[in-house]
């Protein structure tokens, strides 16, 4: 730890964090977000959570900056102008605000130091995964074998939480019929003047690469930081750089909605499917090393491996198919390919 | 070797350097836009090109890797930065944003 970027990294995170919520600009807000999220992901990697920063720089500054870029553009730029006044109701706020901060604080004093090594996380869980990672599940990676394995169950839960999310956006957004029930602007195509030629040759040429960059982040998340959830992220990230730059046609051309949500089902049975084929083998539900029963020429300790990149491949198509359902049903008001 | 670096890294800062000023002090979008890609993109370079010669310090397989990474890192800077500037410059022209002249009068 370096304390004087610390500082001043944590220093520029806090600004962020005031600058998003003050500015009336909502794209503006968006941006400034997405140079908090880019300011964490420095954080993380100078304290060595590589695997956190990457995901906050796949999620966090990449998609989710898009994704609101898009919410923008669909809606308003503005924010409403709040009435003022009203000074009893701001006291109450402030008074339930600075309660719940003292609370918070009488609480803290109760956990043990920050990366104290005395506290009961340091003396007895971290040791154990720290040395025994490698002898039990041959994972280089303890990140993704503590993800994907020792808490493969919450892990499972996880990308039901991502599929889930983009069931709601779904069920908010689309729409089957033709008339609308709200007043929204007409929806916007995105890139729809003149064709640029560059921006096109560029996207062309680079989305082949970000794919295979993609699939690498999956199969190499045992080795090296990433794995399914930054994986996916960003194999929807390069179908969302072709729509940018062409049209949404061009994608659900590629993609279209059956695909997305079959993909996204497909993705989480992957997962709860290796969990319940571990189940009929006669192991607790998740526990792969049963899984050297049906797989050729493996023991018990790499099944576990292979098991983890199985349902690595299982979240990686789950968040990919829901990355792009949410985008293409934000750019296109929930009326998919039928934008007129 | 190390001096090389140094040498490469301190004209890198340079760049970024002036970047910044000419994002701060520069009249217009377009000039701003002008000075953050060019000088983004030739910074980084540098300072790339500085980490990839740091790595020979060792000449084994894994630095010649880690090497190789950060060349690709290069080569995708230089397709990506440039068409984004292209892409947000582009953007601002078909919004009407108007470039800035000497003496706002003459505009026609």
């Amino acid at each position: 730890m370096i304390w004087q970027l610390d500082l001043s990294v944590l220093t520029l995170i806090v600004i962020c964090a005031f600058a998003t919520i003050m500015v009336k600009d909502l794209l503006s807000a968006a941006i400034i977000f997405g140079a908090y999220s880019f300011l964490m992901c420095l954080l993380w990697t100078e304290m060595g959570a590589v695997d956190v920063a990457f995901t906050e720089a796949s999620v966090g500054a990449g998609v989710s900056t898009v994704l609101f870029f898009a919410a923008v553009h669909q809606t308003s730029r503005k924010v409403k102008p709040r009435k003022s006044g009203r000074w009893f109701s701001k006291i109450i706020a402030l008074m339930a605000a600075l309660l719940t901060g003292l609370v918070l604080i009488i609480a803290e004093a109760d956990f043990p130091g920050f990366a104290s090594p005395f506290s009961p996380a340091s003396l007895h869980l971290s040791p154990y995964y720290i040395t025994q990672t490698l002898h039990d599940t041959n994972v280089p990676n303890m990140v993704t074998s503590v993800l994907a394995d020792y808490r493969g169950f919450d892990t499972m839960f996880e990308t039901a939480v991502i599929f889930t999310a983009g069931l709601a956006v779904i069920a908010i957004l689309r729409r089957y019929k033709k008339e609308d029930r709200c007043d929204l602007p007409e929806p916007y195509v995105i890139s729809a003047g003149y064709p640029d030629t560059m921006i096109r040759f560029v996207a062309r040429q680079l989305v082949p690469f970000i794919q295979l960059f993609a699939l690498y982040v999956v199969a190499h998340g045992h080795h090296s930081p990433g794995g399914g959830f930054q994986g996916g992220v960003i194999l929807g990230a390069s179908f969302i750089l072709l729509a940018v730059s062409y049209d949404s046609k061009m994608i659900i051309g590629r993609m279209s909605e059956k695909w997305n949500v079959l993909l996204g089902n497909i993705g989480v049975l992957i997962y709860a499917g290796i969990g319940f084929l571990c189940l009929l083998l006669g192991a607790n539900f998740l526990d792969y090393s049963m899984l050297s029963k049906v797989l050729p020429a493996t023991d018990k300790i790499m099944a576990r491996s292979h098991g983890m990149l199985g349902i690595e491949i299982g979240v990686a198509i789950a968040v990919m198919a829901i990355v792009i359902s949410i985008y293409i049903n934000i750019i296109s008001h929930g009326k998919y390919d039928k934008v007129e | 070797m190390d001096i090389v670096v140094v040498i490469l890294l301190v004209i890198g800062l340079l760049f970024f350097f002036a970047t910044t000023i000419g994002l701060l002090r520069l009249p217009d979008f377009y000039s701003r836009m002008h000075a953050a890609g060019k000088g983004d993109t030739l910074s980084s370079l540098l300072i790339l090109l500085a980490l990839v010669l740091y790595e020979f310090h060792e000449v084994n397989l894994a630095n010649l890797l880690v090497a190789m990474k950060i060349l690709l890192i290069v080569v995708f800077i230089f397709m990506a930065s440039p068409t984004a500037t292209h892409a947000i410059t582009d953007a601002g022209f078909e919004s009407g944003v108007k470039p800035w002249t000497k003496n706002p009068e003459e505009e026609s």
